[in-house]
C-alpha cells in the first residue's frame, strides 16, 4: 500500500464514519417519531437499519486496523485512526439505543398512550443536535465545536430528571401505568446515554486535533436522588 | 398571500423546477462537453499560438449556465466521478444548510450528512442508476425534499452525478395544516350537531315542560356556536378573496375598546379572569370600518381569554401618538413557544390541538385579525413568553387631529 493509497483509504474511512453517523442520526429521529405516533412499521424499519450500521462498523474497524498494521502511521494520522476506532463504538451504541427505543415502541403500541410526549421529543432533539454537532466537529477537524457541544448535556440531564420525576408521580398515582411508565423512563435513559456518547465523540475529536486527551464533561445523572425522591412519593409516611 | 395561492405557487414552482431539471441534465452535459473540448484544444495547442480558448459563444454559454444554475429555485449539486463535489448552487446550499465554498472539493457526505443521498449519488456514479423520490433531510431544521439523482456520462467513460432537489417542506406543512383544519372544523361542527340531535329526539319522545325548556335553551346555544363558526369561515373566505367592502369612517378606538371589553366582561368573570381596558382620555381616532375593527378587538380578547387560566388577567390598551395608534391586548396566560410564534397568524394554525378542542378555538380568529388590520393599512405582531403570557399589538395610522 503506497502513501497515496494510505491517504485514500484513510479519507474513505473517515467518510464511512460520517455515513455511519448520518444513519445513526436518522435512526434516533425515526425512533422517537415512531414512539410518538405508535408507528410499528417505522419501528421495524429502524431495526433493519441496524444491519447496515453494523456492516459499516465492521468495514471501518477493518480499514483502521489494516492502516495501523500495514502503514505504522504517525502523529495526526495515528490519532485520527485511534479516534475513529473509538467513535464507531459510540456510534454503534447510539444505534443500539435507537433500536431499544424501537422495541419499546412496538411493545407500547398495544396499549393506549399514557400521556402526550413532550419532554421526551425535546430530549431527543437536543441529543440529536449534540450528535450532529459532534460529527460536524469530526468532519471538519474542528476542536472548537467539540469543546462547546458537551455544555448542552446539562439541558439533556435536566430534561431527564424532569421526565423521571413526572413518570414516577404518574405511576405512584396509578399502578396500571407502571409498565408503560417504566418503559418511557427507559426511553429517556437511552436518550440521556446518547447525549453522553456524543460527548465521548467530542472528546475523541479534541484528542484527534489537539493531541491531548481531555475529559470534557461527564454527566452524572442523579439516579439515586431521583429514586430516593420516588420512595418518598410512594411511601409518604 | 393566501394559503390557497401559496399552494398553487408551490405546485407551479415544483413543476417548473422539474421542467428546468430535465433540461438541466442535458445542459450540464453540453456545458461539460464544451469545457472538455476547450481543455483538449488547450493541451494540444503549440506554445507559440495565442491560446484560442473556445469562441466567445462558448464563454457566454458557460456564463449563462452559471447564472442559470445560481438562479434556479431547485437545488443543484454536481459530483465528479471521484466523488468530490464540483458545484453547489445557492438553492442547494440553503436547502442542505451548507456553505458552497466549503463543500466544493470535498466528498458529499462531509458536508451533506445524509446516508440516503450519499448512497444514491454513489449508485449514479458507479452504475448510472437514477432515482427520484422524497427524502427527509435533517440538519438544523427538518426538510422534506424531492430529490432526483441523474448520471451524466462523460466522454472518458466515467460519470458525473447530478443532484436536483426541490424543497417541499412548506407544501407538506400546508397539507398538514389543511388536514388538521378540516378535522378540527368537522369536530367543531359535529359536536353541537350531535348534542342538538340527541336533545331533539328526546323532545320528540316527549319531555316534561321544565326539561323541554332547558333542552330548547341548549339547542339555541349549540346553534349559536355553529353559526359563529360558520361566520368565521365565511368572513375569512371573504377577506381572503379580497372582496372586502370596508365602510371607512372616523373610529375612536378608545370607545371601541371599552365597548368590546364590556361585552366580554361577563364571560371573563365567569372564567375568573380580570379583564380591563386602559384607554387615553382624549380618544384615539383612526379611519376604518367600525364593525371590522370591533371584530379585531373581540377576536384578540377571545383568544386571550381562551388561553389564560383562571386567576389571570387580560388587558386591552390603546396608546396614541400624533401619527399612530396602537392597540395592545395582553394576557398572563399560557404563552406561545418561540417556534410556534411566527405561525400564529396563519390560517388553520393552532398551537395545541387538544387545547383548542377543549376551548373551542378554530385557528381562524387571528388570521381574521391580520387580514382586517392589513386591509386598514396597519400591522399586527405577537410577542410571547411560554408560561408568562402573550402580547398582541396592532398599529394603525392616526387620523390627523383637527
Amino acid at each position: 500500500m503506497g502513501r497515496e493509497n494510505f491517504h485514500r483509504i484513510l479519507n474513505e474511512t473517515q467518510q464511512d464514519v460520517l455515513r455511519m453517523g448520518s444513519l445513526v442520526e436518522e435512526a434516533i429521529n425515526r425512533a422517537v417519531d415512531a414512539l410518538g405516533r405508535s408507528d410499528v412499521a417505522l419501528a421495524d424499519d429502524i431495526l433493519r437499519f441496524d444491519d447496515i450500521i453494523d456492516d459499516l462498523n465492521v468495514r471501518i474497524e477493518t480499514n483502521c486496523l489494516n492502516l495501523l498494521a500495514l502503514q505504522q502511521p504517525m502523529a495526526s494520522d495515528l490519532r485520527t485512526i485511534a479516534a475513529m476506532l473509538d467513535i464507531v463504538i459510540d456510534l454503534e451504541r447510539i444505534g443500539d439505543h435507537a433500536c431499544d427505543i424501537a422495541q419499546i415502541t412496538k411493545s407500547l403500541a398495544e396499549e393506549p398512550p399514557l400521556k402526550p410526549l413532550i419532554d421526551i421529543p425535546r430530549m431527543a432533539a437536543k441529543a440529536r443536535e449534540m450528535l450532529r454537532e459532534s460529527l460536524d466537529a469530526f468532519a471538519n477537524h474542528d476542536a472548537a465545536i467539540a469543546h462547546l457541544v458537551p455544555q448542552k448535556d446539562d439541558e439533556v440531564d435536566r430534561l431527564y430528571r424532569a421526565v423521571f420525576k413526572e413518570l414516577i408521580e404518574f405511576m405512584a398515582r396509578d399502578p396500571k401505568a407502571i409498565s408503560r411508565g417504566s418503559n418511557l423512563i427507559l426511553v429517556a435513559l437511552y436518550l440521556e446515554r446518547i447525549a453522553d456518547h456524543a460527548t465521548n465523540i467530542c472528546e475523541r475529536v479534541v484528542y484527534m486535533v489537539e493531541g491531548v486527551p481531555k475529559k470534557l464533561k461527564r454527566s452524572v445523572v442523579e439516579i439515586n436522588r431521583a429514586v430516593a425522591h420516588s420512595d418518598t412519593l410512594l411511601n409518604p409516611s | 398571500m393566501s394559503s390557497a395561492t401559496e399552494a398553487v405557487d408551490y405546485v407551479v414552482l415544483t413543476i417548473g423546477a422539474f421542467l428546468a431539471a430535465a433540461g438541466l441534465a442535458a445542459l450540464v452535459a453540453a456545458w461539460r462537453r464544451t469545457a472538455g473540448e476547450r481543455v483538449r484544444v488547450d493541451s494540444q495547442a503549440p506554445l507559440e499560438i495565442p491560446i484560442p480558448v473556445g469562441t466567445p459563444n462558448d464563454e457566454s454559454s458557460s456564463r449563462r449556465m452559471d447564472a442559470l444554475l445560481e438562479a434556479l429555485p431547485a437545488g443543484v449539486i454536481i459530483v465528479a466521478p471521484d466523488g468530490r463535489v464540483t458545484a453547489v448552487n445557492a438553492s442547494a446550499a440553503a436547502m442542505f444548510g451548507i456553505a458552497a465554498e466549503r463543500a466544493i472539493g470535498r466528498a458529499l457526505i462531509e458536508s451533506v450528512r445524509s446516508y440516503e443521498l450519499d448512497r444514491r449519488v454513489a449508485a449514479a456514479l458507479a452504475d448510472g442508476v437514477e432515482e427520484s423520490s422524497e427524502l427527509t433531510f435533517i440538519a438544523a431544521t427538518e426538510r422534506r425534499l424531492h430529490v432526483s439523482t441523474r448520471a451524466i456520462s462523460r466522454g472518458d467513460g466515467k460519470r458525473e452525478a447530478l443532484v436536483i432537489a426541490v424543497d417541499r417542506t412548506r407544501m407538506v406543512e400546508l397539507e398538514t395544516m389543511r388536514r388538521d383544519f378540516v378535522s378540527n372544523v368537522s369536530h367543531e361542527l359535529r359536536s353541537p350537531l350531535t348534542a342538538i340531535k340527541i336533545m331533539t329526539e328526546t323532545l320528540q319522545d316527549g319531555a316534561d315542560p321544565t326539561a323541554a325548556k332547558e333542552f330548547l335553551e341548549n339547542i339555541a346555544r349549540e346553534t349559536d356556536r355553529m353559526i359563529a363558526l360558520v361566520e368565521d369561515l365565511l368572513d375569512l373566505a371573504r377577506l381572503e378573496s379580497g372582496r372586502l367592502d370596508l365602510r371607512f369612517d372616523s373610529v375612536d378606538l378608545s370607545a371601541l375598546i371599552r365597548d368590546a371589553v364590556s361585552s366580554q366582561s361577563t364571560r371573563a368573570s365567569k372564567l375568573g379572569i380580570r379583564l380591563e381596558a386602559v384607554t387615553p382620555s382624549n380618544g384615539a381616532a383612526i379611519a376604518g370600518d367600525r364593525d371590522m375593527l370591533t371584530q379585531v378587538v373581540v377576536n384578540l380578547l377571545d383568544n386571550a381569554l381562551r388561553n389564560t387560566p383562571s386567576g389571570g388577567a387580560v388587558t386591552a390598551r390603546v396608546s396614541s401618538t400624533d401619527s399612530a395608534v396602537a392597540v395592545d391586548v395582553e394576557d398572563t396566560g399560557i404563552g406561545i413557544a418561540s417556534d410556534a410564534l411566527p405561525h400564529v397568524f396563519e390560517r388553520f394554525y393552532v398551537v395545541d390541538r387538544s387545547r383548542a378542542k377543549s376551548t373551542g378555538g378554530t385557528g381562524l380568529g387571528l388570521a381574521i385579525v391580520k387580514h382586517i388590520v392589513e386591509a386598514h393599512g396597519g400591522s399586527v405582531e405577537a410577542q410571547s413568553e411560554l408560561g408568562r403570557g402573550s402580547l398582541f399589538r396592532c398599529r394603525f395610522g392616526a387620523v390627523a387631529r383637527r
